[in-house]
């Protein structure tokens, strides 16, 4: 047997047996999605070919498009709040700015090891009406009436669930942050501080640059996971209310398992995956031109 | 030398404190809360309890079936974590080692695979796992825990394992080795850090998943701990007692798993998420 | 070489079989048909944490299988939204279960209409008459029954705290202004006037509107409506529209309403932070568990105040014929028999009567039992003393009824009119088919 036979086979070796369970369970159903995307089926007899009816009613649907628009607040939040609150974390404990670092870190991950359904109804517990905020407010200010009106208007109901996503997934990127931190060469900071280099100097001239890599990395989780969020919005509010807190993702959910509109709730996961590759690859261009601009 | 101004050191204190009150409080309200009587939490939901009542989680185990769960959940969650690190560490090797066109190809269909919801394949997957016969059981669930599982481990093992030196290869591959001693001697000893995070991380998420085991289970002996967990944080739960106690036997357990693993978490996305 | 690489393949292998197996040992073990023994599987909606519901149902099930020791019922259990995303699965993939918990009206018409469950007539013949009428309303196109309802639902019933009622010098409202004047004296003593949590959106509908609309238009024109003879956009449906943003906009309901999630309602009621609970006969079954013997004393069932220029009948209230089981179109004979032996002894005399003891409200036409919770006793009572109409989701298809709930939520915050919310509703139902 060849080298380059060996080579070939143990290449395919490696790869196939995780290819083939993904492509089964994974691609296999989102090809079906995509061709019954371009059909009305309500889940028995034969789906009707409709073309691309489905694509232009989503886009003429209002509440897909603040449901859009919350998923790009949330992309906003995670790439423009969790990334940089992460980094800026991630650098404080590194540089040793404040003392106990272990336990700060830890309280700051913690988080992210609970399941999605229990933060929500913890944090339900906390904002709702029936909630701890209300009852507190209530009592101190003796007006039995008091609700959080934030909640009830439609451009800012989204507010606290951005705050809770902030909280649940700040320290995913810290922790990412920081382990990269830990790799570079300490003896060009300390170089640098030899220098006379201010601490904001290193950061913005030494560390930052350094890590341009791997927050485009991270920015890519951060824009497929906004993008699909489901979960924590779903146990909380459910999109409600009014649909003031909808996501894509429940959008699609609410119309395939509660209208029972198979081709259309299809089409509309063929629409996440477009945008977020669409999104991917803006980042890229863009984190490409930093990078060159930093070499 | 005093390189931080004091309105920085008191800054950098609140942000890391307020994080830690925000998550410490709500925790220990729900470990505190699950101690009370429904009736005493409707009435002073804000007080420790008078006395410390354990009947919720006698109740909740038992009416809940919390023990078969929480034992198929660990089932779950060791076999398809095990699975998932291994394929996706011997995927990411070929994918970042062997040079192949088809691997840029592959790769991205891995990305792609970052982008897709749980529902979005939840019909079409239950048709097919009906079909082949392997629905309602432990197989017909570790399968998708493991596809699900793959996309972002690949993604992490691909991109560590692309910062290990060729030379070590080149020179293993003189030395007469072939690539699956490369595999099992070099490769992963170097890839320990990113592995302890895959296993950590795939481990959480299997942990936690619900929808897919209730979909496609639908035996009693079968279904883990969110199903459980579900039942009672669905909110017509009437009994808010049982609630928490719920939800703390299905939170504590992965708080305790974190604090003994965090470390590794750390040194271990470090190598990931670097590229090159 | 090539036995390294065997090796290889062979150790994977080798990962997945013991997975294999352990699963093949979950999977197989109901077959069902050796020793006489015929075995079943059924769908059932249950939280099997409630501590009342989940305990009653195990006893109907024991007595049931004591009875018939030749029948085996294997149970797989739904709750919540996931009961009707795996039933939607499961019958998309022509897999359903034996006996199968299906609704009246549109929740579960994907079973319905698409064939896949037998019609009961047949097996029924003869006892159609101890059924309520509500309750034998013809459930396919061609007349069938597809499921055997167990209960009737009365959606709309304005439980009333007595007590409170005195102590702040009220008596139940006769009309729809007295109702609203009491607002301010209710509030000014801290309390809440009418209970509702609408987080979830259905309640304010399947609770008020449905029967608002009954009061406001005549059961008349609600049969026209339904048929296409009479528009949701006329005027008299948008008057009771019109009343929920009032009852809104005047602080009747509990604030927030449209934050609270279904069940704090009932928690304030309980606490005797409200007068009135706007809620459905269903509630009695915790609120047996849930009152004091006291309070049990001093609460009673009341229907909602005479509206201004009403149209529909007075103290009527909605209701439906409630959920049931249903058998799988594929059961051979001696299955089906089977499986109408589970049907008829769960909605039929013998459970009805167990459930009744339980708090229920059996379809199946029953005396009243001497031994029942006061609760039980004011349901029965109230159910048969007032006229009834109809609940909007049961005779509505699922996405228009979904975008009214909203919509309501909508017009509540004043992003839409009770006359955008008319005219929606009328597009909507034209436009899935009437």
């Amino acid at each position: 047997m060849t080298f380059s036979r060996q080579k070939h086979l143990s290449y395919w070796a490696f790869v196939l047996p995780g290819l083939l369970v993904f492509v089964a369970i994974i691609i296999f159903p989102v090809v079906f999605s995509l061709s019954l995307s371009f059909t009305t089926w309500k889940g028995y007899g034969s789906p009707t070919f409709i073309g691309m009816e489905n694509y232009a009613k989503i886009f003429a649907d209002s509440v897909f498009l603040h449901s859009l628009r919350n998923n790009l607040l949330i992309v906003a939040i995670s790439v423009f709040g969790q990334i940089p609150l992460g980094f800026l974390l991630a650098f404080l404990l590194y540089r040793k700015v404040v003392r106990h670092g272990a336990f700060y870190q830890t309280m700051i991950f913690l988080p992210i090891t609970i399941s999605p359904v229990v933060v929500a109804l913890l944090w339900n517990q906390i904002f709702s009406s029936s909630g701890i905020i209300v009852t507190i407010v209530r009592a101190a200010t003796k007006n039995p009436q008091y609700v959080m009106e934030i909640f009830e208007d439609k451009s800012l109901a989204i507010v606290p669930i951005l705050f809770v996503l902030l909280w649940m997934h700040t320290g995913t990127y810290m922790i990412i942050y920081y382990a990269n931190l830990q790799k570079m060469t300490p003896s060009v900071l300390e170089a640098a501080q030899l220098d006379g280099a201010s601490e904001g100097q290193m950061f913005a001239h030494i560390i930052l640059p350094s890590m341009v890599g791997t927050i485009a990395t991270t920015a890519i989780f951060a824009i497929s996971g906004s993008l699909k969020a489901f979960d924590l919005i779903y146990a909380m509010t459910g999109g409600g209310p009014a649909h003031f807190t909808e996501v894509i993702a429940i959008y699609m959910y609410v119309n395939t398992f509660k209208y029972y509109k198979y081709g259309f709730g299809s089409a509309v996961s063929i629409v996440i995956v477009v945008l977020a590759v669409g999104l991917i690859l803006l980042l890229q261009y863009i984190s490409g031109k930093i990078e060159r601009k930093f070499e | 030398m005093k390189r931080y101004s004091t309105v920085g050191k008191v800054l950098s204190y609140l942000l890391m404190i307020s994080f830690t009150v925000l998550t410490v409080v709500p925790l220990v309200w729900m470990i505190l809360s699950a101690f009370k009587p429904h009736a005493e939490i409707v009435r002073h939901p804000l007080m420790p309890p008078l006395s410390w009542y354990f009947d919720n989680f006698v109740l909740a185990w038992t009416q809940g079936h919390l023990g078969i769960y929480f034992l198929n959940s660990i089932f779950y969650s060791v076999v398809a974590t095990v699975v998932t690190v291994l394929l996706a560490l011997s995927g990411g090797y070929a994918l970042s080692k062997f040079f192949y066109r088809s691997g840029k190809f592959i790769y991205m269909l891995y990305t792609l695979g970052l982008l897709i919801t749980v529902h979005s394949v939840i019909v079409p997957l239950f048709i097919m796992e009906t079909r082949l016969g392997i629905s309602n059981t432990r197989l017909g669930v570790v399968l998708p825990y493991i596809a699900f599982g793959l996309p972002f481990q690949v993604f992490l093992s691909t991109t560590y394992i692309k910062g290990i030196p060729d030379s070590i290869q080149e020179s293993a591959i003189i030395d007469g080795a072939n690539y699956f001693q490369i595999f099992w001697r070099i490769i992963i000893p170097v890839a320990t850090p990113i592995i302890s995070t895959m296993f950590i991380y795939t481990f959480l998420g299997n942990w936690n998943e619900f929808i897919l085991v209730l979909t496609l289970t639908s035996e009693l002996s079968i279904r883990s701990l969110p199903v459980g967990i579900n039942s009672f944080a669905g909110g017509m739960s009437r009994d808010y007692g049982l609630q928490f106690a719920a939800l703390v036997i299905g939170t504590v357990p992965m708080i305790i798993f974190y604090l003994i693993f965090r470390d590794k978490i750390a040194q271990g996305f470090a190598a990931g998420a670097t590229k090159e | 070489m090539k036995t390294k690489r065997l090796f290889v393949l062979f150790s994977i292998s080798l990962l997945l079989v013991p997975m294999l197996v352990f699963a093949a040992g979950a999977a197989e073990q109901s077959g069902g048909g050796q020793d006489g023994v015929i075995t079943l599987s059924v769908y059932h909606y249950l939280d099997q944490t409630d501590k009342t519901t989940a305990p009653n149902f195990q006893y109907l099930v024991d007595v049931f299988e004591k009875e018939n020791p030749g029948i085996k019922l294997n149970f797989e259990y739904g709750y919540g939204e996931s009961f009707h995303d795996k039933l939607q699965t499961m019958a998309m993939s022509g897999q359903l279960p034996d006996i199968i918990l299906l609704y009246p009206g549109e929740r579960t018409s994907q079973v319905t209409s698409a064939g896949l469950v037998k019609d009961l007539r047949p097996y029924l013949k003869g006892h159609e008459d101890e059924f309520a009428d509500m309750a034998m309303q013809p459930q396919g196109a061609n007349g069938e029954i597809w499921e055997l309802p167990e209960d009737i639902s009365v959606t709309s019933i304005m439980y009333t705290n007595n007590r409170l009622l005195k102590e702040l010098g009220l008596t139940v409202p006769k009309t729809y202004e007295e109702l609203l004047a009491q607002g301010p004296i209710i509030r000014a003593a801290g309390l809440i006037p009418l209970s509702i949590a609408n987080k979830d959106a259905w309640p304010m509908q399947s609770c008020l509107a449905g029967m608002l609309v009954e009061r406001t238009c005549g059961m008349e024109w609600f049969d026209k409506a339904l048929s296409g003879e009479a528009s949701f956009s006329d005027p008299e449906f948008v008057r009771a529209m019109e009343i929920i943003k009032e009852l809104y906009d005047k602080q009747m309901f509990s604030p927030g309403t449209n934050q609270l999630a279904y069940g704090q309602g009932l928690d304030d009621f309980v606490n005797e932070k409200a007068v009135y609970l706007i809620d459905g006969g269903w509630t009695v079954n915790n609120m047996v568990g849930e009152l004091s013997d006291a309070q049990k004393e001093y609460v009673s069932l009341e229907s909602f105040p005479d509206i201004p220029g009403q149209k529909g009948q007075s103290r009527s209230a909605s209701a439906t014929a409630g959920q049931g089981f249903g058998m799988n179109a594929k059961l051979d004979e001696r299955k089906a028999e089977a499986a109408w032996k589970w049907i008829w002894f769960y909605s039929g005399p013998e459970g009805s009567a167990i459930r009744q003891r339980f708090g229920r409200l059996p379809a199946y036409n029953l005396d009243e039992p001497e031994d029942a919770d006061p609760m039980i006793k004011k349901l029965i009572a109230y159910a048969g003393s007032v006229p009834m109409g109809y609940v909007m989701d049961s005779v509505i298809a699922a996405e228009p009824i979904g975008t009214f709930n909203i919509n309501l939520q909508n017009m509540m915050f004043g992003t839409m009119t009770p006359q955008d919310v008319a005219t929606d509703l009328e597009r909507m139902v034209e436009s899935v088919g009437r």
